[in-house]
């Protein structure tokens, strides 16, 4: 990739628009005394139980393309990875078949089109390996509803017109699922917070709230 | 006369028909001429009984549930994924590209040099690599060792204005003034006035920011026939141009856009990255995957220009505008940038307007969602603004009287005062003081627009003997509701619900379809599916009458089946049942543009309410207010909803967004959604949206785009009338209120 | 993101022993990798060996039985965020913990991870910008796009440190636990932390080579001390911070026996301000006290061309953040 150290200043001399200055900052790191009695050295008990048995021989070491095991719906699939590919990739593009509802927008964990389950809780596929997920029950947008069988939330977000182009949508419905599991009586400012990490540029936020209240009434009532 | 031979004709004022008539009391099959151009005509809104509400979208189970499928979604046997390497500098020398060390990458299977010698602008594409997977492809780009040199550059105003700055072309880098207007008279006004004014405002360059980025499928295995997938606003756009790069017969080639995630104007014809995928395909005899990433997004993939606008107005001592001068600039990159023409909406009585364009080396930009106008109407309302306050008059008042008297607007602005809170807010004619944590302020804002339509879409509708019925044409639904529309007025023609008709769109194999920019597809595609519906109907029912032997004009299609209001009883029978008497092949109707059903020229009016912290800068926007004219509404779920979607892009064009070039080292500095700030859920404020029902028009009128123009003008002024912040330069961040209220020294 | 290889170890003394040899390449640890992973994706980070701290047990343990807080490095911000005990007792690091970027961050990202992040500063967030952080010879941002850059302690690079719980802990007097392979290391949270012009630029924290952070400890707040965190950030919804206040004060008949301030967002560490504390010792904590500390926080700031406005923001948010702790 270019290196801009060296640049073109349209016409201008390197000298009168040169930033090199190494000023040293002024004030340091106040020097703070521990005002709190002795510590105790914190003991925990194991909390959760990792995914990987130890190896006599070593840790496990994985390179190259390996075969994996994921747990996605409710179901146990195969896929080959690379232990660079993340989630996304390998719902995308290498389990056959594709699972294409979870979105490739950003790739940075800005947007979350691609927010998908893990163990209930919401996550960036793109910022997950797929071998740090062995083992953990994986829920992506495939696995809320089908176009027959939608889910309470998936109705209300049709019937107040929570999509428009759609793409963002997938995000938001895995995002607002996890909320109203944990709370379906859950507040306008809860889902705000919630699916505050999902990006939609069609603007349809105001009806996506009023589609999650929906469905939250309805969870809480038991219909 | 075969049924599809009468149905072919242009819609002339009589048709005739085969039909049963009584002569001399004996039943007789007659040819009559009906007066049909008066039956195609939308009913009367309260007859209505599909049109005009809250229908959902009938692909909103497909989407809700990631069923549906967009481009970046497809999938074939063999194919590849490309990447793209693009200039990281606005212009360089491309001083080395390792293609035999990307060609051995593992996985990597075709590498082709777009540029190899010279790039023209940041984000002008260099390279393709295609490989077996995604990460190969990067793999191989990395291999590439791409190196640059760079070249002197014009990357922003300043330097692109100087004399013997690097030139974007020969003729320079400013152009001639465009003019409009008397500049003495206007001057003379200026001078005069008992009020007077003067402003800089500055509009930055603002991203479509599609979620799905631009990009292409083209499944191209050696044969003789290709199909793209391209996420774009044109289903008919871009087949031909693939065709032609692929070296096909142009009628080989199959353009598909089931679904596709944005385009706000972005996304028309093959691009150059649709382009690349061809020529690769073409090499490679294997479908291609080329998706822009979002970093190529942001460096190639479009933008609203920016510019700036020195503006002076006038006005008298009642508040009439008299004089408005504006000398402005534009900021389109490689190409000229658009601004609407100023003044905008209101009417001083004198005005006069200097426009250049001044080009820099960097991304050229696009259409973007009312290309020009939001960037007028901020610099608009602000001035007006400016100057009611100066003259101490209403800030509605001072509105009112400065559009024409017959605008809409007139009432439009009563009832968005009214909405907003006006009444009660204590600063109608002077800002509030910046005190305390929270100080609220309301601003207000108009736009117009045409979107009209024209005889660009041939719309099919066909009844099958099984029951259903298909409206088909090459358009497209960009979440636009497109299919939802076509469906729904179908179902109204027959009496039928939404869910009974299939619309199908998205392929160049079908009937022509106007290309979704302007907010022209509404007024061009709804006359014609009305026309086709109508038209079909009237086949229907004649098909009917000869079998039944009934005057054909007696038939009716009601929710409860199909009725016959003749001399006889009224027989009724069951959609399913009327089309069992179908031959096999069904009845097909074409339907074409009729004017009448069409209507141009809306007005739109908001007003925004926002709580402004003068201890942080921090802007709340609580509060936005739109009054909409839309002609006929076909949908009125859908028609809030883009409505809003508009305003909420104006809000992040207020407040949030900018692309951030570091003009020396020539890189942009916010190719992100971390960096490129929009707003998510916490921004949104409260919404109202209101069709404005007192446009009675009997019309389909597209409002896509008038609902973007004047949210960011209103939350400025919003901001001043809060607590005395003026900024004039968007977005309007933290910093920004700061310094306005003198804050920072 | 370049090929790596992907190792599991299952104890802490098994990770520690992997550190970057000229055998095996660069090694890089792994925690929620909310932060690492895009640094991969943008080739800031391109480790041969990454090793995963998820599959060693007992890491993510929050525990205050004994009175003080003692919260493992790969305990996730969402479980940090909803501790009821850490909510109650230790304020600030709750708030803190609820601040940071989006849920689907927060389920995932770790203590550890939003401690060691790298900065946010475009030019070091763009690979073709080879800057003073990454081996090259200037700081882009001194005569560029300094907006969201350093107003204090900035010099030769004026990053901001991102984290949003570093200032909170600083704030809660907290110690930070290492580990390497020749044993562990504990040290106040604020020495951890290193200024650009005290240490090698290319780095902002004291963690070595092969070293990891296996918990913070925080004491038990004394009695009548309450602590709370407020970040100002550009985009409510998701960002980092433009400026934030932690603060912890304890109030004895009234009177502030004891106060603890550290701004965040707008110096290269997390930017603790006796000086302010000083003001306040022995007063009432009312609005004049308040103004004054917050004068006092901001004193030696030396903006850059374009974040001055951070002096004002962040006088208002230390103002407000003391008064919110007597309301």
């Amino acid at each position: 990739m270019a290196d801009v150290t060296d640049r073109a200043l349209g016409g201008e001399e390197a000298a009168d628009l040169s930033r090199r200055r190494f000023l040293r900052g002024a004030g340091g790191v106040a020097a703070g005394g521990m005002i709190a009695p002795s510590l105790l050295a914190a003991s925990g008990s194991a909390n959760a139980a990792p995914a990987i048995a130890a190896h006599p021989a070593g840790p496990e070491t994985l390179d190259g393309d390996v075969e994996i095991e994921l747990l996605i719906n409710g179901t146990k699939r195969k896929v080959v990875v690379e232990p660079r590919t993340t989630l996304l990739d390998a719902l995308r593009m290498r389990i056959d078949p594709a699972l294409t509802g979870t979105k490739s927008v950003c790739e940075r964990g800005n947007c979350g089109a691609c927010t998908v389950l893990v163990d209930g809780e919401p996550r960036y596929a793109c910022l997950q390996l797929a071998c740090d997920l062995r083992g953990r029950a994986i829920t992506t947008i495939e696995g809320l509803g089908t176009p027959a069988q939608l889910s309470v939330l998936q109705q209300e977000f049709v019937a107040y017109d929570g999509s428009m182009c759609g793409f963002c949508t997938p995000g938001f419905v895995v995002a607002i699922t996890a909320c109203l599991q944990k709370d379906p009586a859950a507040s306008e400012a809860t889902i705000r917070t919630a699916c505050a990490g999902n990006l939609c540029r069609c603007g349809t936020q105001p009806q996506i709230f009023e589609a999650a209240l929906a469905a939250g009434r309805r969870l809480a009532e038991g219909k | 006369m075969s049924l599809e031979a009468s149905m072919r004709e242009d819609p002339p004022k009589k048709r005739k028909i085969k039909t049963t008539k009584v002569v001399n009391g004996v039943d007789t099959e007659v040819e009559v001429e009906i007066d049909d151009v008066a039956a195609i005509a939308w009913p009367e809104r309260s007859k209505l009984r599909v049109l005009n509400q809250d229908i959902p979208r009938v692909d909103g189970p497909d989407k809700v549930t990631g069923v549906a499928r967009y481009t970046h979604d497809v999938r074939l046997p063999g194919m590849v994924y490309a990447r793209l390497l693009v200039s990281p500098l606005p212009r360089a020398k491309v001083v080395n590209l390792d293609v035999e060390a990307a060609k051995k990458v593992k996985g990597v299977v075709h590498v082709l040099v777009v540029k190899g010698t010279e790039t023209g602008f940041l984000g002008d594409p260099v390279a393709a690599v295609s490989a077996e997977s995604m990460d190969a492809a990067e793999d191989g780009l990395r291999a590439l060792a791409a190196k640059f040199e760079p070249l002197p550059w014009a990357a922003d105003h300043d330097s692109a204005m100087k004399e013997g700055a690097p030139l974007v072309a020969k003729s320079g880098n400013v152009s001639k003034a465009a003019t409009d207007g008397d500049e003495a008279k206007a001057r003379a006004a200026l001078a005069a006035g008992a009020f007077r004014v003067k402003a800089t405002y500055r509009l930055p360059v603002q991203h479509h920011a599609c979620l799905e980025t631009h990009g292409v499928v083209v499944d191209f295995r050696g044969g003789d026939e290709a199909t793209v997938y391209c996420s774009t606003q044109a289903a008919h756009g871009f087949a031909g141009d693939a065709a032609e790069e692929l070296g096909l017969p142009a009628n080989a080639v199959t353009g598909i856009v089931e679904h596709m995630g944005g385009g706000f104007g972005s996304k028309f014809g093959l691009d150059k990255q649709g382009q690349v995928a061809c020529q690769i395909a073409k090499e490679l005899k294997r479908p291609v995957h080329l998706m822009l990433d979002r970093r190529a997004e942001f460096l190639m993939g479009g933008n609203r220009s920016g510019g700036i606008q020195t503006i002076e107005a006038s006005c008298d001592a009642d508040g009439k505008m008299t004089g408005f001068v504006v000398d402005a600039f534009k900021h389109g990159g490689l190409q000229a940038g658009s601004l609407a023409g100023m003044p905008y909406c209101y009417r001083p009585e004198s005005h006069y307007r200097a426009v250049r364009s001044v080009r820099m080396h960097l991304d050229a930009s696009r259409a973007m969602r009312a290309p020009g106008s939001p960037q007028a109407s901020f610099g608009m309302e602000g001035i007006v603004d400016e100057l009611a306050y100066a003259a101490g008059i209403d800030l509605v008042r001072f509105r009112k009287q400065n559009l024409p008297a017959d605008a809409a607007w007139q009432h439009q602005l009563d009832r968005v005062a009214q909405e907003i809170g006006w009444a009660d807010h204590p600063h109608k004619s002077k800002p509030g003081e910046a005190s305390g944590q929270e100080c609220i302020g309301i601003g207000f804002g108009v736009s117009a627009w045409g979107g009209g339509g024209s005889d660009d879409c041939e719309v099919e509708v066909r009844i099958d003997r099984d029951g259903s019925i298909t409206a088909a044409c090459g358009v497209q639904d960009l979440g636009t509701g497109t299919r939802t529309y076509m469906a729904a007025i179908t179902a109204e023609e027959f009496g039928l619900a939404v869910s009974d008709v299939t619309a199908k769109l998205g392929s160049s194999r079908l009937g022509m379809g106007v290309g979704s920019g302007g907010s022209v597809t509404t007024a061009s595609l709804a006359p014609a599916v009305k026309d086709a519906a109508s038209k079909a109907r009237v086949a229907f029912a004649a098909h009917l009458g000869q079998v039944l032997r009934l005057p054909a004009e007696g038939f009716r299609f009601e929710p409860e089946g199909v009725l016959h209001t003749g001399a006889k009883t009224p027989t009724v029978m069951t959609w399913k049942k009327a089309c069992g008497t179908l031959p096999a092949e069904g009845l097909r109707a074409q339907g074409k543009w009729i004017e009448s059903l069409a209507a141009r020229g809306v007005n739109c009016t908001q007003a925004a309410r926002v709580a402004v912290d003068p201890g942080t800068g921090r802007v709340r926007v609580l509060h936005m207010v739109c009054v909409q004219a839309v002609g006929l509404p076909l949908n009125r779920l859908a028609l809030k909803s883009q409505i809003q979607g508009g305003m909420i892009q104006a809000l992040g064009y207020a407040l949030s967004e900018e692309r951030v070039i570091d003009p020396l080292l020539g890189i942009q500095l916010n190719p992100s959604f971390e960096e490129y700030k929009m707003p998510h859920a916490l921004e949104i404020p409260r919404m109202t949206t209101i069709i404005d029902d007192l446009d009675t028009r009997q019309g389909v009128i597209g409002v896509g785009e008038p609902p973007v123009i004047p949210g960011a003008g209103a939350i400025a002024n919003a901001i001043y009338n809060a607590c005395g912040a003026r900024v004039r330069d968007l977005p309007i961040t933290p910093d920004k209120v700061l310094a306005a209220l003198g804050k920072v020294v | 993101m370049k090929s790596f290889r992907l190792v599991n170890p299952t104890t802490i003394d098994e990770a520690v022993a992997l550190a970057s040899d000229p055998n095996s390449g660069r090694v890089q640890y792994l925690a929620g990798g909310q932060d690492l992973l895009t640094e991969m994706k943008e080739h800031l980070a391109e480790p041969d060996r990454v090793v995963n701290l998820k599959s060693i047990p007992g890491l993510d343990v929050i525990d205050s039985s004994s009175g003080a807080l003692g919260v493992g490095s790969l305990a996730t911000l969402a479980r940090i965020e909803s501790d009821a005990t850490i909510r109650a007792h230790w304020t600030a690091l709750s708030e803190a913990a609820a601040s940071v970027a989006s849920t689907q961050i927060r389920s995932c990202g770790t203590l550890g991870g939003n401690l060691c992040q790298r900065p946010r500063c475009v030019y070091y967030r763009i690979e073709e910008a080879r800057c003073l952080k990454k081996g090259g010879t200037e700081c882009f941002s001194y005569g560029g796009f300094n907006k969201y850059n350093a107003i204090l302690g900035g010099g030769p690079s004026w990053i901001v440190h991102p984290s949003d719980l570093a200032p909170a802990l600083v704030a809660l007097g907290a110690e930070i636990v290492l580990r390497s392979k020749t044993g562990s290391r504990r040290m106040p949270i604020e020495r951890f932390y290193v200024l650009p012009a005290d240490g090698d630029v290319t780095k902002e924290t004291a963690l070595l080579d092969g070293e990891i952070v296996i918990q913070i400890l925080a004491p038990k707040p004394a009695p009548g001390s309450r602590s709370t965190y407020l970040k100002f950030k550009e985009r409510e919804s998701y960002d980092f911070a433009l400026s934030a206040v932690a603060a912890s004060v304890t109030l004895e008949n009234g009177r502030v026996r004891e106060a603890r301030i550290c701004l965040g967002g707008v110096a290269p560490v997390p930017w603790r301000v006796t000086r302010a504390e000083a003001v306040l010792v022995g007063r009432t904590l009312d609005a004049a006290a308040a103004r004054e500390a917050a004068e006092a926080a901001l004193h030696g700031a030396e903006p850059l061309s374009q974040n001055a406005y951070k002096i004002p923001l962040t006088k208002t948010l230390v103002e407000r953040a003391l008064l919110a702790l007597v309301r």
